[in-house]
């Protein structure tokens, strides 16, 4: 048979046979399953919901041609989601039935190996944040700086319900971050910058009693490296003020280390290893100081003994949790990303130390490259901000930038438009190979 | 049937962590940026490929998930996760990136409008967003939608009801939004008592949270009366998805009176759990909340309705006009909307009949092998059994020891040492009477054996009171230097 | 079982119990309150000068899988908290009215002492 199994009449994954069906029915004392359940007529549902079901091989074909529709175009796209290249390695094993099908590891018993896992993956972030703590995985950059600012509510020494964050903080971020902190009552403002990095004076005038927490990035939605996230670790420190700071794992093998900027919290995505790029598909990572422990959102990894003194894991503190402290809970979370995180972790190991920071400076040295090509395109000049980038920049069109970008798109190349006559480049979004063409092709449409 | 699960051991440790294996301190001046912007050194494993491939196979084998037997956790849904599905959600077209012009992500867009109609049509509902990444988050959005419903109404509510058998998540997320919450006590039958729902409702209920089936498995007969309490108040009614799948196909959350609902499609539509995540939580709607939904929302395009070619240039994101804003970054987990649509695609409409079917089934034949007591009835995909005398949590570890997952325990806490069963629709008769046998072992084994259990699992019975006591949540905390090599 | 109710002390129905020394009131939780929680892994006191006021929650005890509040029996200044419950919380279970003691108060109104449940009465509603 060429198909992969006819389309059905039940479903292809219910295991019985009519046989055991009706020694089940029997069992049971019923005559037909119809007869267990336990819903009034008035609401019951006896319609045609007008889905066909379709063999395996004809969805496999129908969702290949839908997704064909998808152009082809070579991105040079990042703003806040990045593919790496993902090593082999991660995706074969990470796709072992025994991590991929398991559940949250309530019987840590059977599940110390994902248990470890994650342990070495909140071990990784500790390390590469100097912070004391880090849980296995908030949703994305976004959700996990919405729970950053519900923290700076928990935290006793902090009062206040003003959040600062910069004002290249791309709108999604900030978007969900407002519903975030809806509920506690807080309001979202936003402070300059000055060339791409923060406006240090500028900040220190909007501080005042009434803020929470204060955020910034680096690097920053526009790619830049901040140079003065210790200055705004000082200020917040000075105003009682929680400093949370935006990263990623890849920035964090080569930047300050956040502990050594005064960071409180860090937030960020760390899908950039372990992923590539899946059309938003995050993975929030969360890190703190010692002294929130009992505040942290989401799940903790801790490393105990079982009856034989061997060293074993489980998920500890989990009063904090929903499931426990019910509207008292440090968050709702539940579901997580421990999967993505696991990814993440694998990639790392992958790398290695000399592997993840010889990545890091690839982040430097390719945008700078490539800036510097661009900025020899007549009509086009680049780097916008004179700073030191990181996987991406903004660069000045004389022509209307949203002009730039279909054409761009028409010969099958991917920026952002960012403003009038700006677009965004990120360098490290593909091999560098593909470089050239689209210096070439910029420089016919710019 | 007998099972010892691989244990990998190595001095006073299963499998070494990687950094117990080789670490290496990299200097990390000397790069492209000025000393003063980069960090000292970083010091993680360093490993050989084949090193690490040896490492994650063991921690695998010493890990169980649905391919390695059942795992009936109750309002869990652990059913078996098709192959193909990630297959589907690898292809190449499928990793594009989110901030591409609409027209070039036709396809991407197509197939969410897809996904988002067979949710619409699943729940009887009128319009779905597919942004929360995870059921949790999809509570969060549908009672933010509500509160924005309300104050788009000028009404300033500030509660929210909850049954007391309701999942942990919605206390948790009607104080996230910043609602109070009234808990609501179960009635003698495990239902909701409209007595009391109309005692507990006033001008002040911005909603009534609820989970039909209920989390001891019953179907909340009276919802049309629980609905028209909660709507005469002038508060919406929420449904928590998490256990749709006793219903597919054959009653509707939107039918029922809900407003408000969301699908968990890491249960419902077999996306893998992944040991946390990711899951994927939309959000349904009636029409009338419709314009509250996060944004952007993708639709047909304008006038693209009923031409010829629509599906290769006709799809397009828009603002809803009173969106409550975003509640993810982008637009959600998609490869595992990719997945969840591929499950649907396979099941159609009898397929999803079957599933409901064979879940109840499942449920109430594996509640007729079981020694232990079930106090509530009639349940539907999952049942609440009482361990009676024993310790619920020692029956799980003695479960261990006989190949399976246990059931959740001690949840919810209306039934004594309960043990929450919900044996999916993926079990075979076979597979249930070995479940019925671990059950059937434990349920006759002395207190003192129960206590040493597990002892065929990885790891031993594991000391929870010294983790939270004094928590180690990083190698970097631990005493590596023992390691006996 | 029987759970320990010592005669020196006065209980409040939400099983914490005070013991008065010299105008000061030392207050913990009681035996019966201790072995309904479980093991016992994290307290949270307040700290030296709050005032509490008769029935103000004034922290929480943890166990793996319960949190209760601590409500205080009477009112009064916090004049010290028992740090060694920081690094040793199981004082709560093996000792809960001696070493595992919560904190100390001066009284605000020693008058509301009566207030409180007779170690008869505390008796007959845990039993």
């Amino acid at each position: 048979m060429s198909d992969s199994g006819p389309p059905t009449t039940g479903s292809p994954y219910v295991p019985h046979s009519p046989a055991e069906t009706q020694a089940m029915l029997d069992a049971v004392g019923v005559d037909d399953v119809e007869a267990l359940f336990d819903v009034p007529d008035s609401v019951a549902f006896d319609g045609d919901l007008g889905i066909d079901a379709r063999s395996e091989q004809a969805v496999r074909t129908e969702i290949a041609a839908l997704l064909g529709h998808n152009a082809d175009l070579t991105e040079f796209l990042g703003r806040g989601h990045y593919g790496h290249y993902v090593p082999s390695l991660v995706e074969d094993l990470s796709r072992r039935s025994e991590f991929l099908t398991s559940y949250t590891q309530y019987q840590p018993e059977v599940d110390q190996g994902f248990l470890q896992a994650l342990f070495e993956y909140q071990s990784l972030l500790v390390e590469l944040t100097g912070l004391d703590v880090a849980n296995c995985s908030m949703y994305d950059d976004a959700t996990a700086l919405g729970e950053a600012a519900t923290l700076s509510q928990r935290v006793r020494s902090v009062s206040g319900d003003r959040i600062l964050v910069p004002e290249h903080l791309r709108d999604g971020k900030r978007a969900v971050l407002e519903n975030y902190v809806d509920g506690p009552g807080c309001s979202v403002a936003s402070y300059p910058m000055d060339d791409g990095c923060v406006d240090v004076e500028a900040l220190a005038a909007a501080m005042a009693e009434d803020v929470a927490m204060v955020y910034a990035e680096t690097p920053t939605a526009r790619g830049v490296v901040e140079e003065r996230a210790g200055a705004v670790g000082d200020l917040a420190d000075e105003h009682d003020a929680l400093f949370c700071l935006g990263t990623d794992p890849v920035a964090m093998a080569l930047l300050e280390r956040p502990a050594d900027v005064g960071a409180d919290v860090v937030v960020g995505d760390a899908a950039t290893l372990g992923t590539g790029t899946a059309y938003g598909f995050g993975l929030g990572l969360f890190a703190t100081r010692e002294e929130y422990l009992r505040q942290v959102p989401g799940r903790l990894v801790g490393a105990s003994e079982d009856a034989a003194g061997q060293r074993a894991y489980t998920l500890t503190l989990q009063t904090r949790e929903q499931h426990i402290r019910k509207e008292r809970a440090t968050s709702n979370i539940c579901t997580n990303q421990a999967w993505v995180a696991l990814r993440a972790a694998m990639h790392a190991a992958w790398l290695g130390p000399d592997g993840l920071v010889d990545l890091a400076e690839d982040c430097v040295t390719r945008p700078r490259d490539l800036a510097a090509r661009l900025d020899e395109v007549v009509g086009l000049q680049a780097p916008v901000h004179d700073r030191h980038h990181f996987r991406e920049f903004v660069a000045h069109v004389d022509q209307p930038a949203r002009v730039v970008v279909e054409d761009l798109a028409r010969e099958g190349y991917g920026v952002h438009a960012v403003g009038d006559h700006r677009i965004q480049v990120c360098a490290t979004a593909q091999p560098p190979q593909r470089e050239a063409g689209f210096v070439e092709t910029i420089a016919e449409v710019a | 049937m007998d099972y010892d699960q691989a244990r990998w051991t190595e001095g006073a440790r299963y499998e070494p962590l990687l950094a117990e294996k080789s670490t290496c301190e990299v200097d990390v001046a000397d790069g492209p940026l000025p000393d003063d912007l980069t960090r000292d050194s970083l010091e993680l494993p360093d490993l050989s490929e084949p090193e690490l491939a040896r490492h994650y196979t063991r921690l695998a084998q010493m890990n169980y998930g649905v391919e390695s037997g059942p795992i009936p956790l109750g309002s869990c849904t652990m059913k078996y996760n098709p192959s193909f599905t990630e297959d589907v959600a690898a292809h190449p077209k499928a990793a594009v990136h989110p901030d591409r012009p609409d027209q070039s992500v036709q396809g991407t867009l197509e197939l969410c409008h897809r996904l988002q109609d067979y949710l619409a049509r699943i729940g009887g509902m009128d319009a779905v967003t597919l942004q929360p990444p995870a059921g949790a988050a999809g509570e969060f959005t549908g009672i933010q939608i509500a509160k924005a419903y309300h104050e788009h109404n000028g009404a300033d509510r500030s509660s929210v009801v909850i049954p007391d058998s309701a999942h942990g998540t919605n206390f948790a997320t009607a104080a996230m939004a910043g609602y109070h919450v009234v808990e609501l006590p179960s009635d003698d039958d495990g239902r909701v008592d409209v007595d009391a729902l109309e005692a507990a409702v006033d001008e002040d209920t911005a909603a009534l949270m609820l989970t039909n089936p209920n989390t001891l498995g019953l179907f909340e007969r009276d919802i049309e009366a629980i609905a028209d309490v909660v709507h005469d108040a002038g508060g919406l009614l929420y449904y928590d998805g998490a256990n749709l799948n006793a219903l597919l196909g054959r009653a509707r959350p939107g039918d029922m009176g809900f407003d408000v609902m969301h699908y968990n499609v890491h249960k419902t539509f077999a996306t893998p759990h992944g040991g946390g995540g990711p899951g994927a939580g939309p959000v349904g709607v009636t029409e009338e909340l419709a314009s509250f939904l996060p944004r952007p929302h993708v639709r047909r395009e304008t006038g693209a309705e009923g031409e010829a070619g629509a599906g290769t240039t006709g799809f397009e994101y828009y603002d809803p006009a009173h969106s409550i804003g975003k509640v993810h970054g982008f637009y959600g987990n998609w490869p595992v909307l990719v997945k969840a649509f591929a499950y649907i695609a396979r099941l159609g409409d009898s397929g999803l009949r079957d599933t409901s079917a064979k879940a109840v089934l499942n449920a109430n034949y594996l509640a007729e092998q079981i020694p232990y007591d079930v106090p509530f009835g009639p349940f539907h995909h999952e049942f609440v059994a009482s361990a009676g005398d024993q310790d619920a949590a020692d029956v799980a570890k003695g479960m261990l020891d006989h190949g399976v997952h246990p059931p959740t325990t001690k949840w919810p806490e209306i039934v004594d040492e309960a043990l929450m069963t919900e044996p999916t629709e993926s079990e075979s008769k076979r597979s249930l009477d070995h479940l019925a046998a671990a059950f059937d072992a434990v349920a006759g084994e002395a207190d003192g054996t129960l206590a040493d259990a597990p002892t065929r699992s990885t790891a031993r019975r594991i000391d929870q009171v010294g983790a939270a006591r004094d928590p180690q949540l990083c190698w970097q905390r631990l005493d590596r230097s023992d390691f006996g090599n | 079982m029987s759970f320990d109710v010592p005669a020196d002390c006065r209980y409040r129905e939400s099983h914490e119990w005070v013991r008065t020394t010299d105008g000061i009131a030392r207050v913990g939780i009681t035996d019966f309150a201790q072995d309904e929680l479980g093991d016992v892994v994290f307290v949270e006191l307040p700290a030296v000068g709050d005032e509490l006021a008769t029935g103000d929650d004034f922290g929480i005890v943890e166990s793996i899988k319960a949190v209760s509040d601590i409500y205080a029996p009477v009112g009064g200044t916090v004049t010290a908290v028992n740090e060694r419950l920081r690094d040793e919380p199981e004082l709560v279970n093996e000792d809960p009215f001696g070493e595992g003691w919560l904190l100390e108060l001066d009284l605000a109104d020693g008058a509301e002492l009566e207030d409180l449940l007779s170690p008869a009465d505390y008796r007959d509603q845990i039993e």
